[in-house]
């Protein structure tokens, strides 16, 4: 016994100088333990299960590893509230049963393999070999024993199924090496923690202000991923946000929130501390207006979405419906209309060569793109989170559909991935879902910005109207709502038309007598969905950039809900959009239990020029 | 299991640190820990102290004259510094440091007789939530506006809550343990301790968590490991409208080690041990870490290959680490005084204040003031409660006779006081919880001795082994009146010691079940040193650190039932470490 552990060990000693032997000039041995673990787990991973003759094999296996290096720094009217830094490694282990055409994914149940140690979770950050060894075998070993199990309650569901569909489980793709150096994470020269006290101390200019929070959030990330095709990647990536919330209570106790955001692909790019002020200011100001603004009135009439607010609109409207994926098969009924409530299915699924947006529009996804008119885009990549090439991709020509944006999984429409795929860790890993990146709207036919609000307001006049509504900003409650409570209120105030509620945050009425404007405040938006963009009754000759986080919490992503993402719960995306005048928006005026306001007066705060 | 929330209790008592540190402790290298900075040397009150005044005299004079009317208000400022260091598998899985700041408030309306806490049926009262973050600047005006906005919050859920009791029907009714108050009156504590605070050198922990997980990787039966090391340093400032003026602080590290394995019918077995000292300079050494550790591995090592046991009823040693837990399960938890007014509760011990309910020979008592029993440090040690009562020694259980409960500010008919037991975890609402609690014995014997008297009853009883019970993980205790009075306590190190003299054998998977009035009679004598566990305690009022020290224990009878085990098989392919196949060579 003795002596059979001891040969362990001088085995155990001899792969590990062996694989330090051929050790990488950068010490990082993430990818040849994934490649040795691979190879053993290719060959001799089996199951024998009872009634069958052949022993069941994974025939994909694929290992993910994101490096992760994060900062966040959290300061509130100009005190700092935390400021932390980590660094972890996160694994994930996916494996496969069957064959290309009918596997072990896409099938969600409500029972499951339920392994003691699981198939993701952190690993060690020293990038060594023998670590990554020992975690890589206990997650393959549980992946591929979860795969298994599913896959026979997969096969068993099927077999319920009057007609199975004949769209295959998993694309084909060409394996990919692509390796990028690995580079340190480059925190500039910046003081991060006094800038966020600096840009938060803005807003005690505000008393009424009752809660405010800036976040800086810095990440660096090495991502790798290893297929049993032959897929061998290690890329890099980064981008650095500054998110802020704050929230007072109106009069009559109606809550109301505002928000601010910049979102930047290095932290070197981030805006300074007197832009971020500057923004911090008008978000304050604003939220003042709306604190003394009347209650938004029930309204249906024309609705002019200025383009700061038309691009997180689209952002919102379409990312489910551009999604060429099948949807998961559900055994459960329950998930099936909780998915669709949500708005996860895509409306455009079926409809290519229809038209879906108005005649001289035309929408582009192009990961490539880094900058537009020299504003940075964020939601550029190379390679997609399943080792596929990004490719351009156009969409709709004409207001014709052409495409839909594919990952992995085939759909209806199209068979294979058109390298977007796309997923943070947040959401499951295993599973990228085709996600837009650098989202382009044009028209051929754009309308002068005062031509625009022209033909508005005589639509207004028209409908005989006393004013109309236009919308400057749209809510990212994710960032604008400062407690989960909060958020889940909202989720329960849509009831069953989260896939179509919108939510406006700033909103005028419009008055085309004189043309003045008053600010209203609870405004929403409903019955407003991708059918509805095919109305668009004139494209202005404007546009606006945003970029914008897209929620990859599970059961969000791919939903409507899905462009109210934080940099901490997102992926990076930006929307180029153009102001679009609609001639018919149903908005519903503000509802909901008021709050009560505090007993006491708000406490002094004094305001700073600077801390 | 499908129980109702707040019924099970689940406890994870992690464990112990025993001999091996107080045996090798003293001969030691010098230590990776750079030191607890020296407090200040004359410790001043924290200037957030007058922003915090301000707010509370402001609060209760508008607050107080509400309907509801506030009559107390208390604010609790803590301040955690804390250093984490993680290693797995031979690798680090993290290290940081971050400093937080959390405010809690407490408002009560109505009256010390009948406030919004009070309890009328198997709910829990609605609260106003756990608390919000404070800045970490020292910033009067900031600080304020929480404050402010976590007091109106607070009140609110309080005035709620005592309208729903005032007029529900259901407080009419009261039960004879319903008639103590609802909040005890206590005499204002003020005290200014130092400002507490550490700096540390991580890069040295980082090399250690490494080396000690890498030495686990040696073994095939040891799956995954962890090792942890985390310093906090915590300082709490009180302030209520009684007039509490509190300001203390404690540092504390820990460095846990952590395997798992699996047995080759698929049960999961993990094993754990921790170590917990208060001075740097005690920091364990790399041999003690290194014997706790070859400790783990075997027992690991033993356990996968060892049978099952079967379910039996018969006598059993407990050794004191062991005895410890047991007695924190099975008695600490029932002695806990709020269990004895909620109606929901079984009240085991209620009514049998002044009646025996353990052998004579046998008195326990609940210490918080103590900091060390012998050289061990007491992790339930602490200077006040989280509702600023300061601690005390309270005698449990003198010779066999029930005298007391561990008592929060909750009274209960007969008890109108705290002892200083309220404790929560941080965001939650205080509970009379268990702190350092200590048995002792007045019929010793050497340990050699009682393992003797094990083996004659055994003989006694007829049967073929009696149980040697060596580490115990804490378990399930029903309190609930809905569940039947009993405890499952997980044992993780078992023998069957033979009565022919065969070697002891090691067993696997079995659970003492029991009721607990039953379990406690049983005990026939103890052993002659007293064993130190230190872990974190949890139930209601979240995870609190408690210690529990016992001697050796013998009992008459005890019962064994089998442990659930898991479906999941062991590992198809060997650890890599341990492949003699050639790596993804041709099979």
């Amino acid at each position: 016994m003795r002596i059979l552990r001891l040969a362990a060990l001088i085995f155990a000693l001899s792969t590990a100088s062996a694989a330090l032997a051929q050790a990488p000039a950068d010490n990082d041995h993430t990818l040849s333990a994934m490649r040795d673990e691979m190879a053993r787990s290719k060959t001799r991973l089996e199951l024998q299960i009872p009634q069958a003759d052949q022993p069941v094999r994974p025939f994909f296996v694929e290992y993910r590893l994101l490096d992760l290096d994060v900062r966040e720094i959290v300061a509130e009217f100009g005190a700092l509230v935390s400021s932390n830094r980590s660094r972890i490694r996160q694994m994930s282990v996916s494996a496969r049963v069957g064959d290309y055409k009918l596997d072990s994914s896409n099938f969600i149940s409500e029972e499951g393999f339920r392994g003691f140690i699981g198939s993701t979770g952190d690993v060690g950050i020293d990038r060594d070999y023998d670590s990554l060894r020992q975690d890589l075998w206990i997650a393959t070993d549980q992946a591929f024993k979860e795969a298994v199990e599913t896959y026979s309650r997969k096969q068993a569901y099927l077999s319920s199924l009057a007609r199975p569909s004949d769209i295959d489980d998993f694309a084909k793709v060409e394996p990919v090496q692509h390796i990028d150096p690995l580079v340190p994470s480059d925190w500039s020269n910046r003081n991060w923690e006094q800038e966020a006290r600096d840009t938060s101390t803005a807003l005690r200019a505000f008393p009424q202000i009752y809660e405010s929070r800036v976040t800086y959030y810095l990440v660096y990330m090495t991502e790798y991923l290893l297929t049993s095709e032959g897929t061998e990647i290690r890329a890099n990536h980064c981008f650095a946000a500054i998110e802020a919330g704050m929230n007072t209570l109106a009069a009559d106790g109606m809550q109301v929130s505002h928000y601010y955001s910049s979102y930047a692909p290095r932290p070197a790019d981030l805006p300074n501390v007197d832009t971020v002020r500057k923004g911090l200011n008008v978000a304050g100001r604003e939220l003042m207006g709306m604190r003394e603004a009347s209650t938004a009135p029930d309204y249906t009439g024309p609705v002019l979405f200025e383009a700061r607010a038309a691009a997180p609109l689209l952002a919102q409207v379409l990312s489910p419906s551009l999604s060429g994926a099948r949807p998961p098969l559900a055994f459960q009924q329950v998930v099936d209309q909780l998915m669709n409530s949500l708005g996860a299915r895509s409306e455009w699924s079926g409809k290519v060569g229809a038209r879906v947006l108005p005649l001289k529009v035309s929408l582009v996804d192009d990961p490539f793109a880094k900058d537009y008119k020299g504003t940075p885009l964020i939601g550029g990549y190379s390679i997609d989170e399943e080792g596929v090439p990004a490719q351009k991709v156009s969409l709709v020509e004409d207001g014709k559909l052409q495409n839909l944006l594919m990952s992995r999984r085939p759909g209806p429409d199209f068979g294979k991935s058109n390298g977007h795929g796309r997923s943070t860790f947040l959401n499951d890993p295993s599973d990228p879902k085709p996600t837009m990146s650098n989202l382009f709207f044009t028209s051929s036919e754009t309308v002068p910005r005062d031509d625009l609000k022209k033909k508005f307001l005589d639509a207004c006049r028209s409908e005989k109207l006393d004013y109309c509504l236009v919308v400057r900003q749209m809510d990212n409650p994710s960032i604008s709502l400062m407690h989960q409570e909060d958020f889940q209120e909202l989720l329960a105030s849509f009831g069953g038309n989260a896939a179509t509620d919108r939510l406006p945050l700033v909103v005028y009425k419009i008055f085309p007598q004189d043309g003045h404007e008053e600010l209203v405040r609870g405004a929403r938006i409903t019955g407003f969905s991708p059918r509805t963009l095919r109305n668009i009754s004139a494209i202005g000759d404007d546009d606006f950039v945003y970029n914008y986080m897209q929620s990859q919490v599970v059961g969000l992503s791919g939903t409507a809900l899905g462009a109210f993402g934080t940099a901490q719960s997102g992926l990076p995306a930006s929307v180029v959009a153009p102001s679009l005048l609609f001639e018919e928006v149903e908005v519903r005026g503000a509802r909901g239990e008021p709050k009560r306001l505090p007993l006491l007066p708000e406490p002094p705060m004094t305001p700073k020029a600077n801390n | 299991l499908n129980l109702p929330i707040g019924a099970v209790r689940q406890r994870r008592l992690h464990r112990r640190i025993f001999a091996a540190t107080t045996l090798l402790g003293a001969t030691l290298l010098a230590l990776p820990l750079r030191s607890a900075d020296p407090p200040d040397a004359t410790p001043k009150a924290s200037p957030l102290f007058d922003a915090m005044k301000t707010e509370l005299d402001r609060s209760m004079k508008t607050l107080g004259e509400q309907d509801p009317a506030a009559y107390y208000i208390g604010y609790t400022l803590t301040d955690s510094q804390r250093a984490t260091v993680s290693g797995s598998n031979g690798a680090l899985l993290s290290s940081d440091e971050a400093r937080n700041r959390w405010l809690e408030v407490s408002v009560r309306t109505g009256s010390y007789e009948l406030d919004d806490t009070h309890k009328v049926d198997s709910r829990t009262p609605p609260n106003g939530g756990p608390g919000t973050n404070a800045p970490l600047d020292d910033d009067p005006e900031v600080l304020r506006r929480a404050i402010w906005l976590e007091t109106d919050k607070q009140y609110r859920a309080a005035a709620e809550a005592l309208i729903k009791i005032k007029t529900g029907k259901e407080v009419k009714v009261q039960t004879e343990e319903g008639r103590a108050p609802d909040f005890s009156r206590e005499k204002p504590e003020t005290y200014t301790g130092p400002w507490v605070s550490f700096t540390l050198d991580r890069k040295p922990w980082e090399q250690k968590v490494r080396d000690y997980t890498r030495y686990f990787r040696q073994s095939t039966a040891v799956i995954n490991s962890i090792v942890t090391f985390t310093a906090n340093a915590e300082n709490i400032m009180q302030l209520n409208t009684e007039g509490t003026h509190l300001q203390f602080g404690q540092i504390r590290y820990r460095l846990e080690l952590f395997i798992q394995g699996k047995a080759s019918d698929g049960m999961d077995i993990d094993r754990y041990y921790n170590f917990d000292w208060v001075n740097p300079s005690e920091a364990p050494s790399d041999k003690a870490v290194y014997a706790a550790a070859a400790q783990l591995r075997k027992e690991m090592e033993g356990l996968v290959a060892s049978p099952l046991n079967d379910p039996t009823v018969g006598p059993a040693l407990l050794t004191g680490r062991a005895a410890a837990v047991f007695f924190h399960e099975v008695f600490g938890h029932r002695a806990e005084g709020h269990r004895q007014k909620d109606v929901n509760e079984g009240q085991t011990f209620a009514k049998k204040v002044g009646e025996p309910i353990l052998p004579e020979f046998l008195s326990i008592v609940d210490d918080t003031t103590m900091k060390k029993l012998g050289n061990q440090d007491l992790l339930g040690y602490y200077q006040f409660d989280d509702e600023g009562v300061a601690a005390q020694r309270v005698v449990l259980v003198d010779h066999g006779v029930l005298k007391n409960f561990e008592m929060s500010r909750s009274p209960l008919e007969g008890f109108p006081h705290s002892n200083g037991h309220g404790r929560r975890q941080i965001g939650a609402t205080p509970v009379s919880r268990q702190g350092n609690l200590i048995v002792e014995s007045s019929k010793m014997v050497t340990n050699a001795q009682l393992r003797a008297k094990l083996i004659e009853l055994v003989k006694q009883q007829g049967k073929p082994y009696g149980l040697l019970i060596d580490d115990i993980a804490g378990g399930f205790t029903f309190t609930g009146r809905g569940q039947p009075q009993a405890f499952q306590v997980q044992p993780l190190v078992v023998y069957k010691v033979f009565a022919d003299g065969r070697p002891d054998e090691l067993v696997r998977g079995v659970d003492i079940v029991g009721t607990p009035l039953a379990a406690l009679t049983k005990i026939v004598a103890t052993g002659d040193t007293t064993e130190v566990f230190n872990g974190y305690c949890g139930a209601e009022s979240g995870s609190v650190p408690v210690s529990a020290a016992s001697p050796a224990i013998l009992t008459s009878e005890l019962e064994v039932q089998k442990k659930e085990t898991s479906t999941d098989r062991p590992p198809i392919l060997p650890p890599p470490a341990h492949d003699d196949a050639k790596s993804g060579g041709l099979q």
